[in-house]
């Protein structure tokens, strides 16, 4: 009885183990990993729009922000390591330098404390 | 995961990937397979439980083992290493700056959160064996009398509700108060911390340790997941046993409180992962609503569903004439510990080993100052986990489903000592479902996180 338990959890754990087997890290080097990502980036009277969202970016692509803002400001990237970049105000591009790191990263506004947009690198 | 509240400067980096829909999906599947495999399949008389007084489940450790972990210099060994830790700790706290660099977050957030119980895990009651404050405690004790006994004894009724409530105070801390990562708040907690439980050491003796230190509770909990027992369970003498999870799992002492304490864990597990999802990102950025009322509101709301779910699943069932149904989720409370910690896992694992090695490098500098005290300033940490998402997302669900097995095989011992014999097979549906729906709901948080 207990080893058709250990057998039945064996047979789960191993089918796992090969979906794991199936698609190993491959998603981050087909595909152009080299053309820029730009996201659009608002501030304006305190709020700033994308306001959370998440986008999907490749591992070592690069991302650029195209920025409209109505007051200087500060961005912070937080992969690892963390990046700092800093606007003006007016219209301007800050780049993020490529992740090679899968995971999500963070873009928040420091001036604001809100997370712009949630980078998924994969 | 990362501590300080909403979009603060946490001590993380980069977080994890969500799980991919398949594994999520492969993983619930197999979670209710297994379930109903173990409610129709499983022995119909208990194993783990009730078993004739004497006769202890185990096997002899190897006695060179048994008699170094038994020996007083082991015992000076172990208080000496907790003091050396909050000693430096204090150091840093007291002396250092107010950086993220400071070693004191990482060791309060990721040594001590999730080091200690995956240590517990692996080794056995790690903090009743180091804990600072019962090494300040028996000193003290020593002096003026007898170290376990108080004014008072520990009142029965007050169980472990005590530790629910410093759990509860550890994960508001860390998961919802927006200064989380600044010194003077941890300094703060810390010294609290110390504060009542010397007190409450004074007044109750060491028993108040046992069923009021929230981390000597949560320690203890996970130890019985481990292979190692002791055949004097109470205190460390006996005979050191190597012996299942199930049997150790089953000596879990029932306790008012214990339950809660299960609650407490789970839901901010749960509400840890739900909070970095963007629904919940977008709605806390996009409302005037004061974003430290919700994540208040929500870290309670996670804590009391989970526990609603919980009394609902043991107490929907027929009982014995002489059992009170209000017992029930405390009797229950162990087959959820595989299930916390099996998500603990998931959840927290990157963050240990990535950020441990961060906190390890900081270490050597606690002033701040560019000191390289014990030579590991200079090393980078090893992210060698995060650049394999796909099997890092395989050893997650792997860990939730195995926690659920775990679980339910736990809960079907029990019943079968507790329910009455009409109710045996019946009485644990609501229980499986209620675990059912802990473990699809964790592998949904961590898909849609």
């Amino acid at each position: 009885m207990l080893r058709t338990l250990a057998s039945a959890t064996v047979l789960t754990v191993a089918i796992l183990g090969l979906t794991a087997c199936g698609d190993d890290d491959s998603s981050g080097s087909d595909g152009d990993s080299t053309t820029p990502v730009t996201i659009d980036v608002t501030f304006e009277g305190g709020t700033v729009t994308p306001n959370g969202e998440r986008v999907e970016v490749k591992t070592g692509q690069p991302v650029e922000l195209s920025i409209t803002a109505d007051a200087a400001g500060e961005i912070h990237v937080h992969g690892d390591p963390e990046q700092t970049l800093d606007y003006g105000e007016g219209t301007s591009t800050a780049e993020i330098e490529p992740i090679d790191q899968p995971g999500v990263v963070d873009v928040e506004s420091h001036d604001l404390d809100v997370v712009i947009v949630q980078l998924e690198v994969s | 995961m990362i501590p300080g509240g909403f979009a603060q400067h946490g001590i993380g980096g980069a977080k994890d990937l969500p799980l991919p829909p398949e594994l999520a999906i492969a993983g619930a599947v197999a979670a209710l397979a297994v379930s109903f495999g173990v409610l129709s399949l499983a022995w119909r008389h208990p194993r783990y439980d009730g078993r004739e007084p004497g006769r202890v489940l185990g096997r002899p450790a190897w006695v060179g083992l048994s008699d170094l972990t038994a020996s007083s210099g082991w015992h000076v060994a172990m208080r000496t290493i907790g003091l050396v830790f909050f000693c430096f700790g204090a150091f840093a706290a007291v002396f250092g700056q107010d950086l993220l660099t400071n070693p004191v977050f990482g060791m309060f957030y990721v040594w001590w959160w999730v080091g200690l119980p995956v240590a517990s895990l692996l080794l056995g009651p790690v903090w009743r064996a180091v804990s600072p404050v019962r090494t300040i405690h028996a000193a003290v004790g020593r002096l003026t009398g007898d170290p376990d006994r108080g004014l008072y004894t520990y009142p029965e009724r007050l169980g472990y509700w005590p530790a629910a409530l410093g759990l509860l105070a550890f994960v508001w801390i860390e998961l919802v108060y927006p200064h989380g990562t600044e010194l003077g708040p941890v300094r703060l907690w810390c010294a609290v911390y110390v504060g009542l439980m010397l007190i409450g050491g004074a007044v109750f003796g060491s028993t108040f340790y046992e069923r009021a230190d929230p981390f000597e509770v949560y320690s203890t909990l996970l130890s019985k997941l481990s292979i190692w027992a002791r055949t004097d369970d109470s205190g460390d003498d006996g005979r050191l046993l190597v012996r299942s999870p199930l049997a150790n799992l089953a000596t879990v002492e029932v306790r008012p409180g214990l339950a809660g304490v299960v609650a407490v864990l789970f839901g901010s597990t749960a509400f840890d992962s739900f909070r970095d999802s963007t629904p919940w990102v977008k709605l806390i950025q996009g409302t005037d609503v004061s974003a430290y009322l919700l994540n208040n509101l929500a870290l309670l709301a996670f804590c009391v569903l989970v526990g609603l779910v919980f009394m609902t699943g043991t107490m929907a069932t027929g009982v014995e004439p002489g059992t009170r149904r209000a017992s029930l989720p405390d009797v229950f409370a162990h087959s959820i510990v595989p299930i916390v910690a099996g998500y603990i896992v998931a959840h927290y694992l990157t963050y240990l080993v990535e950020v441990g090695q961060q906190t390890l490098i900081l270490a050597s500098d606690p002033l701040s100052n560019g000191s390289n005290l014990f030579g590991t300033a200079g090393w980078s940490v090893n992210y060698a986990i995060s650049y394999h998402p796909t099997a890092l997302a395989t050893a997650k669900v792997i860990a939730v489903v195995l926690g659920h097995v775990v679980g339910v095989i736990a809960a079907h011992d029990r019943a079968l000592t507790v329910l009455p014999e009409r109710h045996r097979i019946t009485g644990q549906l609501p229980l499986l479902v209620a675990m059912v729906a802990f473990t699809i709901g964790g592998l949904y948080l961590l898909f849609a996180a």
